[in-house]
Formats: structure tokens, C-alpha cells, sequence
């Protein structure tokens, strides 16, 4: 009689897959929307009796070299981490990170089925390599145009802008465009664009942007070897038209970060640029922000070849060597459920699921949002290459030297493609 | 146990009295540069887990690694400019506030502030005080008629604001070790110089200079061992850029080793970096040391 009680509460705990009491540690980025989630774990935890240390850490290198030292094949610090998606490959390919299809089904909340769209497939795609899903995207980031309103609509800029031009003064539609009004607004004294020319993964993502809109890619597979796909031509116009604009940036425009780019929009003397999602409430708030509620939200202008969003999404994943697969995929499936996402998305926090973005009450409240799903539909993703951050780091480096007149263009493309070369030759054998 | 029992063993007592020092010494520093002297030994990616021997491979890559050799001259660069501008200035100041004056006591104080700075706060301070719209320093330059410069998005200038920033930074520290050596120079020997009509420069020259030698050699042997680390000032102000124009050999090390995750081939260049130190510090310690004992 003892051994079958042994046994039936055996099954149980087996059943239910996670015991009251059990502990994961998640490791994420730190951001306004980590600190969200955090002040919602104890909900969390009361529902399903599972403790919840939730370490963030700031993105790119620290939270980077915390994943790749405390996650290994055998042993794991970890049982859910936040990876930037360009390091899904990287991680997938040697084996650190549990397919999605293996994670285990949701006791408390449901496993989220990839074929329901409800979440976009564009945002999935950020969790893919090599045909598998690797985790699942947390939060819908990609590029969301901002135009300033106040210039925007100012009747006197109106009037000239359309004798000079020719066609009205709008949020920019084409490349074309957002020149002709970068230059209008620089002869005004102000400035046309903000751009992105710290040497960070930022300036690989206006690379990327600027390329895709150019009709170029980077790289790309070819009979199961990585090449360089980088259209020379192309990839020249897309330097000499991004120089064009930082003519007419604010002073400094060659070493602009985000806190540079936020405080030269929210100061109101820049007529448009992009933005991440996570970034926008900066300039929407009134305290900080001379330009609050007075930004018109859009996809990007298109480019000669298309236009481009360049995503960024951060993508839960389980180690393989986690001992609470289960616990973990819980809290991943509660964070990513439409009552969390709720709350996320009421707060400011742009949701990866079609249903809270879409939501007229919130659309209200977070114009970008409508901007967001829109703009999910030109997603596109930095390379996805096993080296990434190599090959990163050469895509950025030769882009800010032809951009900001270090290396003529043509040299710039040159160099870039000679290296990527090098580094391809070594990855392919 | 006594005495003649231990004696005969060949078991001093006095190793009872080092044992502890030894085996911390041996944890602390000893493991970690005969580990990282192992794992520069193999091709080890830091994601993953498949490390291959690869013997001296890695001492061979750096050679004919041009990013390598370039941010070796750059960091060599920044050695040879700022560690003599360090010394000059630690000098002369050093002497002016080893004549007495009013306020000279506070001032003397206040003066070894930046050496106290931390590094990553330095690096911060100098990227907003030089941000191109809202710095101050950008702002007072503007004034005195410079045009509005991006100082750190140009190559040469965001090289040398790195030195200016160790520069600012670090001189206190030689002022603070001259100085030092300056308050032990009998001032006997001084005042004679003088009664014998000897000049401000020829008492530098011939009096000074050599009695404070190995004190000098001293700071400048921690500078180099020091600036040869240099790492966060840089990594907050520029992150090595723009280009690689600042990319010194630490950050380089650092990029290797957490951005492309090539723990081998950084492990391999933090122990060149590491026998470059000991090379100083043998050189150094001998030629001045040796030279004055003897």
C-alpha cells in the first residue's frame, strides 16, 4: 500500500511536471519592459507555486558573455536566458538551446502554437535558423519611423516646402523624399535626420537597413556554403545616400548614439528618424520631451528596391543542460499569454502578439503600436551566420568608415567584402 | 617534534610561517595565469564546447593577424605618448609644491583627485564633456572660436583624446611617487648646489634626476604595467572606435574573447601581454636598480 501511495504521488509531481517549490533562474536583458515583467513575477509565482530569480543584465556584451559563460552542454546557470536574435545560430549550432518543438507543454499556460498567428510569423522568424524554431521572440521590436508634427504641420514650412519641391510637405513615403525635407529643414537651421554612427550593433542595423532598401543582402547561402551577396553597386549608393544625410544631422552626427538621437528628436529640432519601440516612450514623455504627443508614427520611407524594418527582437530560449525545461517553458508561455502581454502593452511595452498590438483601446493610448504591426511587415533580420558578431563587427567598421568619409565608399565595400570573404573562408573550410 | 628532529628533515619552521602567504598567492594568482596559459593552448570557443589542441597555433595567428599587430602599435602608441607627459608634468609639479606656499597643502591634495577617478567614470565623463551639442568642453572650445568638432568620431582626434584622458587622469599618480621622493632628497644637498651657483636645470639635471632615478624608474615601471591594461576609459568613451582607430590591445583581447568568443586565441594574447609587463618590469628594475647598487 506504501509503495503504490510512493507511486501515485510519484506520477503526480511527474504528471503535473513541476513541483511547488521549484526555482529557475531567467536571465534577461534590462530594459523598461524587463522591469515590467519583474513587477509582475509575483503573480507568476502565486499561480503556479514556482520561484522566479530573474537576473537583467544590460544588453549587447554584458548579457552576452554572461549566456556564453554559464551556458554549456553539460551544465546551465541558467534555465531560461534572453538571447539577441542574431545569436540564435550561434548557440543553436552547438547544441545549447532546446528546440522549440521539445519544450515541454504548459501546465498553468498554454504552449503557444506557431501555426495560430498569433504571434506574427515575421517576429518568429527571429527565433529561426536551420529550419527549426529555437525559442520563442518576447517582444516586438523592430524600426518605427518618427516624423516631429510641429514641423510637420507648420503652415509656413507647408507653403515653402511645396514651392520648392514641388508636392506636399508629409511624413517622408521614399528615400526620395526624406532627402528633399532632411535638406528643406537643414536650410531652415534645423535638422533633417538623426542617425545611428556609434561603432555598435546599431550602425550594423542602419547597414542593414540601408542595404535591404538598396535591394543588397550581406550574405547568404549557396549550395550550403555561406557567400558574400553584397551587391557593389548598390551597396556604394547606399553609403553615398546615408553620408547625404548626415549632411544635414545635427552637429556630431558622425558619433550619434541613442541618447544623442533621443535628446536631438525630443528637443524637437529633428524632423524624422527611426526608433525602437522600447525607446519611443523617451520621447513621448512630456517631462523630457518638447515634441510628446506631437510624433507621427509610420513605417520606414521606401527605399529605390523596398522598404525595411530592420527587427531586433529578443528571443526566449531554454538551455538544453537547464534542470526545469519545464518551470522555464512555463514562465516563457505565462510572460508571451494575452493577459500578461495585456498588461505589458497598457504600460508602453510593445507586445510580439497580434491581438494585444492590434487593440483599439491601446492603439489609442500608443499610436506606434498600429506603426509597429505594419512595419512587421517589412521585417528584416541582420545576417543569420553562426560568426555573427565577426562578421558584425566587419559590416560596421567598413560602413561608419564609408559613411563618414574615413574610406571612400567604393573602398569601404571593397574592404568589406574582402573581409567577409576571409572570415567565410575560414567558417566554410 | 623538536627542534634537532625538524632540523633533520630538511623542514624549516619558517615554511609553517610562508605556507599561508604561498598557497594564497598560488590560488589567487598562480592558477588563474596557468590556466589561461592552458587554454591558450587550444582552439577553445567560448559558446560550446568542442576545444581542439592546437599547441603554439594561437602564438602563430597573432602574427599574421593585421588587427593584432595594429591595435599592439596603438596601444605601444599610447604608452610612448602619455607616459612621458604623465612624467614631465608629475615632475615639475612635484617640484613647485616641494617649495612651500600658501594653500599648498590643500592644493596638494586636490591635485591627486583624478588619479582616484575610476576609470569607466573617467571614460564617461570625457565622451559627455566633449558630446558635440551639449558638451562643455565642445562649448568652451566653440567660444574661443574652434569650430564645433565631433572629437570623438574623428580618427586622430578620438585617438588623442585617449591619451589626453590618461593624461588627465594619471599624472597625479607620478606626482604623487616623485613627490614622495622629493620630501626624502636631503635638502643639504640642494642648498649646496645653489651656494656653488648651480642653476634651476643643472640642479634637475645633475642633482635631482639621479637621486630620484629608481624612484622614477618605480612609477614609470607601474605606469607602463598599468596603461598596458588600460580598458574601460576606452570601451566607454570610444568602444574602439571610430573605425579601429582606437581598438588598443586590450579591447582587442576583450572583443576576441566576448564578442567572437575566441577564448583560446584572447588567452594567447593576454599572455603576451602579461611576459611584455614582466619584460618591462625585468628591464627596468634591472638597469636602474642594479646600475645604482652598484
Amino acid at each position: 500500500m506504501r509503495k503504490f501511495l510512493l507511486l501515485v504521488v510519484i506520477l503526480a509531481v511527474a504528471t503535473f511536471g513541476i513541483a511547488f517549490g521549484t526555482t529557475i533562474h531567467v536571465l534577461v536583458w534590462d530594459d523598461v519592459m524587463s522591469q515590467a515583467v519583474q513587477t509582475l513575477i509575483p503573480q507568476f509565482e502565486q499561480t503556479t507555486g514556482i520561484n522566479v530569480v530573474f537576473e537583467r543584465v544590460p544588453s549587447g556584451n554584458p548579457i552576452l558573455t554572461k549566456e556564453a559563460v554559464g551556458v554549456t552542454p553539460t551544465q546551465s546557470s541558467y534555465d531560461l536566458i534572453a538571447l539577441d536574435e542574431p545569436f540564435v545560430p550561434k548557440f543553436a549550432s552547438a547544441g545549447l538551446i532546446l528546440n522549440y518543438n521539445d519544450w515541454p507543454e504548459g501546465n498553468v499556460y498554454k504552449k503557444i502554437d506557431l501555426n495560430s498567428g498569433v504571434i506574427l510569423p515575421t517576429v518568429f522568424d527571429a527565433a529561426k535558423f536551420a529550419g527549426n524554431i529555437w525559442g520563442m521572440p518576447i517582444n516586438g521590436n523592430l524600426y518605427v519611423w518618427m516624423t516631429n508634427e510641429l514641423m510637420l504641420d507648420n503652415p509656413t514650412y507647408q507653403k515653402e516646402f511645396k514651392a520648392q519641391y514641388g508636392y506636399d510637405l508629409q511624413v517622408p513615403q521614399n528615400f526620395t523624399q526624406l532627402l528633399d525635407m532632411a535638406k528643406f529643414f537643414h536650410d531652415k537651421g534645423l535638422y533633417g535626420f538623426a542617425p545611428f554612427t556609434l561603432r555598435a550593433e546599431g550602425s550594423t542595423c542602419e547597414a542593414v537597413w540601408m542595404f535591404s532598401s538598396f535591394g543588397t543582402g550581406i550574405i547568404g547561402l549557396e549550395n550550403g556554403k555561406y557567400v558574400v551577396t553584397l551587391n557593389k553597386e548598390d551597396a556604394i549608393k547606399a553609403m553615398q545616400y546615408y553620408s547625404q544625410l548626415l549632411q544635414y544631422s545635427p552637429p556630431g552626427a558622425n558619433s550619434m548614439g541613442h541618447p544623442e538621437r533621443i535628446a536631438a528628436f525630443s528637443s524637437g529640432k529633428v524632423f524624422t528618424m527611426f526608433q525602437w519601440p522600447a525607446l519611443i516612450p523617451n520621447s513621448e514623455n512630456p517631462n523630457d520631451s518638447m515634441v510628446a504627443g506631437k510624433i507621427a508614427f509610420s513605417v520606414p520611407p521606401a527605399g529605390p528596391a523596398a522598404t525595411a524594418s530592420v527587427r531586433g527582437c529578443w528571443v526566449l530560449a531554454i538551455p538544453s543542460a537547464s534542470q526545469n525545461k519545464a518551470a522555464a517553458a512555463e514562465f516563457a508561455y505565462w510572460w508571451a499569454s494575452k493577459d500578461v502581454q495585456q498588461k505589458l502593452a497598457s504600460m508602453g511595452m510593445a507586445s510580439v502578439r497580434e491581438d494585444v498590438l492590434m487593440n483599439p483601446d491601446l492603439i489609442a493610448k500608443y499610436p506606434w503600436y498600429k506603426a509597429m504591426a505594419e512595419s512587421m511587415k517589412y521585417a528584416v533580420s541582420r545576417p543569420r551566420f553562426v560568426d555573427y558578431a565577426e562578421l558584425s563587427s566587419i559590416v560596421q567598421k567598413y560602413w561608419l568608415a564609408g559613411v563618414t568619409g574615413t574610406m571612400k565608399p567604393e573602398d569601404a565595400v571593397n574592404g568589406m567584402i574582402q573581409e567577409i570573404n576571409n572570415l567565410l573562408k575560414t567558417y566554410n573550410g | 617534534m623538536d627542534e634537532n628532529k625538524r632540523r633533520r628533515r630538511g623542514f624549516p619552521p619558517s615554511l609553517y610561517f610562508i605556507l599561508p602567504a604561498t598557497l594564497t598567492v598560488g590560488i589567487i594568482v598562480a592558477f588563474p595565469l596557468f590556466y589561461a596559459f592552458f587554454m591558450s593552448l587550444f582552439n577553445w570557443p567560448l559558446v560550446g564546447a568542442q576545444r581542439t589542441f592546437i599547441g603554439l597555433g594561437n602564438y602563430l595567428s597573432m602574427f599574421e593577424d593585421n588587427e593584432f599587430i595594429n591595435s599592439v602599435l596603438r596601444q605601444v602608441g599610447v604608452v610612448v605618448i602619455a607616459v612621458p607627459i604623465e612624467l614631465i608634468i608629475g615632475f615639475f609639479v612635484a617640484i613647485l609644491f616641494d617649495r612651500k606656499f600658501p594653500g599648498s597643502k590643500i592644493l596638494r591634495s586636490l591635485v591627486l583627485l583624478p588619479a582616484f577617478v575610476l576609470p569607466v567614470l573617467s571614460g564617461l565623463t570625457w565622451r559627455l564633456m566633449l558630446a558635440p551639442q551639449y558638451g562643455p568642453l565642445t562649448y568652451l572650445m566653440q567660444i574661443m572660436g574652434f569650430p564645433n568638432q565631433a572629437w570623438l568620431a574623428n580618427p586622430q582626434l578620438a585617438y588623442a583624446t585617449v591619451i589626453i584622458q590618461d593624461v588627465w587622469r594619471m599624472w597625479p599618480f607620478m606626482f604623487a611617487f616623485i613627490y614622495g621622493g622629493l620630501m626624502n632628497v636631503p635638502k643639504e644637498l640642494i642648498e649646496a648646489a645653489k651656494i656653488d651657483g648651480s642653476g634651476f636645470w643643472n640642479t634637475i639635471l645633475k642633482i635631482l634626476l639621479p637621486v630620484l632615478e629608481p624612484t622614477i624608474a618605480i612609477a614609470v615601471m607601474f605606469r607602463i604595467v598599468d596603461i598596458l591594461r588600460i580598458f574601460p576609459e576606452v570601451y566607454v568613451m570610444t568602444g574602439g572606435g571610430p573605425g579601429d582607430a582606437t581598438m588598443l590591445f586590450s579591447l582587442y583581447i576583450q572583443e576576441q574573447a566576448f564578442s567572437f568568443f575566441n577564448i583560446g586565441y584572447a588567452s594567447a594574447m593576454s599572455m603576451l601581454l602579461l611576459a611584455v609587463s614582466i619584460v618591462i618590469a625585468i628591464f627596468l628594475a634591472k638597469n636602474v636598480f642594479e646600475a645604482n647598487e652598484s
